[in-house]
């Protein structure tokens, strides 16, 4: 093409030639295919579900290879166990993939810690052994996992599956007197929460989209999975992936029955009403997939090496002048209905509100001396007398109570209201205190 | 003194818009040629609840990009003399290929009014189409016909008027491309904004067509650095 630079080049535009070449270059190299396809591919994908919408065929005449795998995807009865299906199978992926690499890192902070352990001053060597390798690491550890989800997400995402996803669940969304554009962002939020909050601006109707960042804290964030796998690993051996499958699966369901409950009696009034767009399937290319996976993945990167890193060293400070043990035992009370009332855990928990991969960390910082950071979930397993039940109830407990302090600001910043914010802080913890106890409590009338 | 609107009529091939636009206009037609090209230019009129309604007939195209001289013909006519209202005809039968027009005249952000020809053959098909539910999707309203039994006309002719008159709302819609694609319009669009062709344009619409690549845009975009560098000069 001889489109280089044949736009204008005026003050106050003259970057738009370039933008414009960026963003060709960009799209090619995400879809390898023309922007123009791609746009003329949204077009179609709203006819596509406009039609299923509100035009009935005879069954004989759908033929096309798309519409044939629509058929089975958005089937009325299949499209809701497919999608959890689908699911399931990603975080089985997920496991299977990422054993080795986290076994290597696991590893190499080991071999780390111990010759740090050994500098002086003794001050100093527990900083870095106890403090960085052990807090930092021990969430380093779950990079792999993370970054394999993401990039089965993308994989989805690219493939044009994740927006049969939404379909289907508009389909129930609707029965329960929502709309499934809600279901979009709360997709992204198994990313992170907060691009997820800021993608509801694309909802229209205030009181939709208002709901719709309520419940979102309810979709488990990458940040949670290093919880989740830590004690899934310990306590789960052989049901890892349906145990954290089960967390992303409880967050779906909570967020869809608050969501009802909120717009019930909290924010009344009609919903808006949507065509779900079902853009054509079309094969992940591998830049793609990449680049999308760096996209979401860089920040637990970025925020290990900055947010992570100074609330871990924060925590390690706090304990080793022996103040943390004192702020746990005023809490850890609350806790003790739900099987976790241990000062430590009840620390971890004040800390996640920071950070959800804190979590971790602090245990990591917390219970130090551990060799191999891998070991660190029976390591706390053994030290608190905790069983699987209550690391089940602990992990709940992490999904659902306070988000994090950037989903919070998040919040603020997008409802513009304090009510809300506070709202959303409130019935949280309450939330998951309940169902945390209720987990232990009805759990233990079985074991 | 009777009222005067201007209506613009698209379609595809084979629509059957001549027909409805026959129907509308009945012996009231003349017909002259496109501004600086041969093509034939069919204008109508008719007269409604106190209106003078002038139909101006639209080539028949598939698409508004920038391929063939009917799909400029139609889309300059738009951008340019802006009518009160486009009535889309849209074949019923053949509902899905048909829309694609629908969604970029949306695109465009006109006052469209979706008119559903041919719902006869549609139900000798047995396809079953939500009148109501399409209407409230897409925004804007939507008038079933079967133009070659001349029904449905006389509805299309009050609903024209009442869009011009602003008694029926027409929303449209804002189409989500997907977070790649939306993330670029994005940056584009901002770009635009500060560019005279915005004043006449959407900057969404314009940064949409620059991602398609789009001839008559990409020329708009060069004239525009032309005039500004005279008017600087001066």
């Amino acid at each position: 093409m001889d489109n280089e630079q044949v736009l204008p080049d005026e003050p106050g535009d003259k970057s738009l030639s370039r933008a414009w070449q960026e963003s060709l270059s960009h799209l090619k190299s995400v879809y390898r295919d023309e922007a123009e396809t791609i746009v003329a591919d949204a077009r179609y994908g709203f006819i596509s579900g406009l039609m299923h919408d509100v035009l009935k065929k005879p069954a004989i005449e759908r033929l096309m290879l798309s519409d044939k795998i629509d058929r089975v995807v958005l089937n009325r009865w299949l499209g809701i166990p497919l999608f959890l299906a689908i699911l399931y199978g990603v975080f089985q992926f997920t496991f299977v993939l990422s054993g080795p690499f986290m076994d290597w890192i696991d590893e190499g902070f080991g071999w780390l810690a111990g010759p740090a352990a050994g500098i002086s001053p003794a001050w100093f060597g527990s900083l870095i052994a106890d403090g960085i390798i052990g807090g930092v690491g021990a969430v380093l550890v779950f990079v792999p996992v993370i970054f394999l989800l993401f990039i089965a997400l993308s994989i989805l995402e690219d493939s044009g599956y994740l927006a049969r996803a939404a379909f289907v669940m508009d389909r129930l969304m609707h029965r329960i007197g929502l709309h499934g554009r809600s279901f979009v962002p709360m997709m992204l939020g198994f990313g992170c929460n907060v691009p997820a909050i800021m993608a509801t601006r694309t909802i229209e109707n205030p009181k939709d989209r208002l709901v719709t960042i309520l419940v979102n804290p309810m979709m488990s964030c990458g940040a949670r999975l290093p919880v989740y796998v830590l004690f899934a690993a310990a306590f789960f051996t052989a049901y890892q992936g349906l145990v954290v499958f089960s967390m992303y699966a409880m967050g779906i369901v909570l967020a869809i029955l608050l969501a009802w409950l909120f717009r019930k009696r909290l924010v009344r009034g009609e919903s808006g009403h949507f065509v779900m767009e079902l853009p054509p399937y079309r094969l992940p290319t591998i830049t793609g997939v990449v680049i999308h996976m760096w996209e979401r993945g860089r920040v637990f990167l970025i925020r290990a090496g900055t947010i992570i890193f100074s609330i871990v060293v924060l925590v390690w400070l706090l304990n080793y002048v022996g103040a943390l043990e004192p702020i746990g035992r005023a809490i850890a009370p609350i806790f003790s209905s739900a099987g976790f009332g241990q000062w430590q855990a009840a620390v971890t928990l004040i800390f996640g509100i920071l950070a959800k991969e804190v979590v971790v960390g602090t245990f990591g910082v917390l219970f130090t001396g551990v060799e191999e950071l891998g070991g660190l979930g029976s390591v706390i397993g053994f030290e608190l007398g905790w069983t699987p039940l209550i690391a089940f109830a602990f992990m709940a407990m992490s999904l659902i109570y306070v988000p994090c302090m950037a989903v919070i600001a998040i919040v603020k910043r997008e409802t513009n209201s304090w009510r809300w914010t506070g709202f959303v802080i409130g019935y949280t913890l309450v939330l998951g205190w309940i169902v945390a106890t209720l987990i232990y409590q009805i759990g233990r009338l079985f074991t | 003194m009777a009222k005067e609107i201007t209506v613009a009529l698209a379609g595809n091939p084979n629509s059957g818009k001549t027909t409805v636009f026959n129907n509308l206009t009945k012996a009231r037609q003349h017909v002259g040629n496109w501004p600086g090209v041969t093509v034939e230019k069919k204008v109508g009129s008719c007269s409604h609840d106190g209106y003078n309604i002038s139909v101006v007939d639209l080539p028949g195209v598939y698409s508004l990009t920038a391929y063939s001289l009917d799909e400029v013909i139609a889309r300059d006519f738009i951008v340019d003399e802006k009518p009160d209202v486009v009535v889309d005809i849209v074949d019923a039968s053949n509902l899905e290929r048909n829309l694609y027009l629908a969604v970029q005249l949306l695109e465009m952000g006109v006052k469209l009014i979706i008119a559903l020809n041919m719902m006869d053959m549609a139900e000798s098909r047995k396809y079953q189409i939500d009148v109501k539910e399409m209407s409230r999707l897409i925004g804007v309203p939507v008038v079933p016909l079967v133009a070659n039994r001349n029904k449905g006309t006389s509805e299309l002719l009050q609903t024209m008027v009442d869009v011009a008159e602003g008694k029926v709302e027409v929303l449209g819609l804002r189409l989500d491309y997907g977070r790649e694609v939306e993330r670029e319009l994005a940056k584009l669009e901002q770009i635009i904004n500060g560019n005279p062709l915005a004043r006449r344009y959407s900057p969404r619409w314009l940064a949409i067509k620059l991602l398609e690549e789009d001839e008559e845009i990409i020329k708009k975009f060069k004239e525009v650095k032309g005039g500004q560098r005279t008017s600087a000069t001066r």
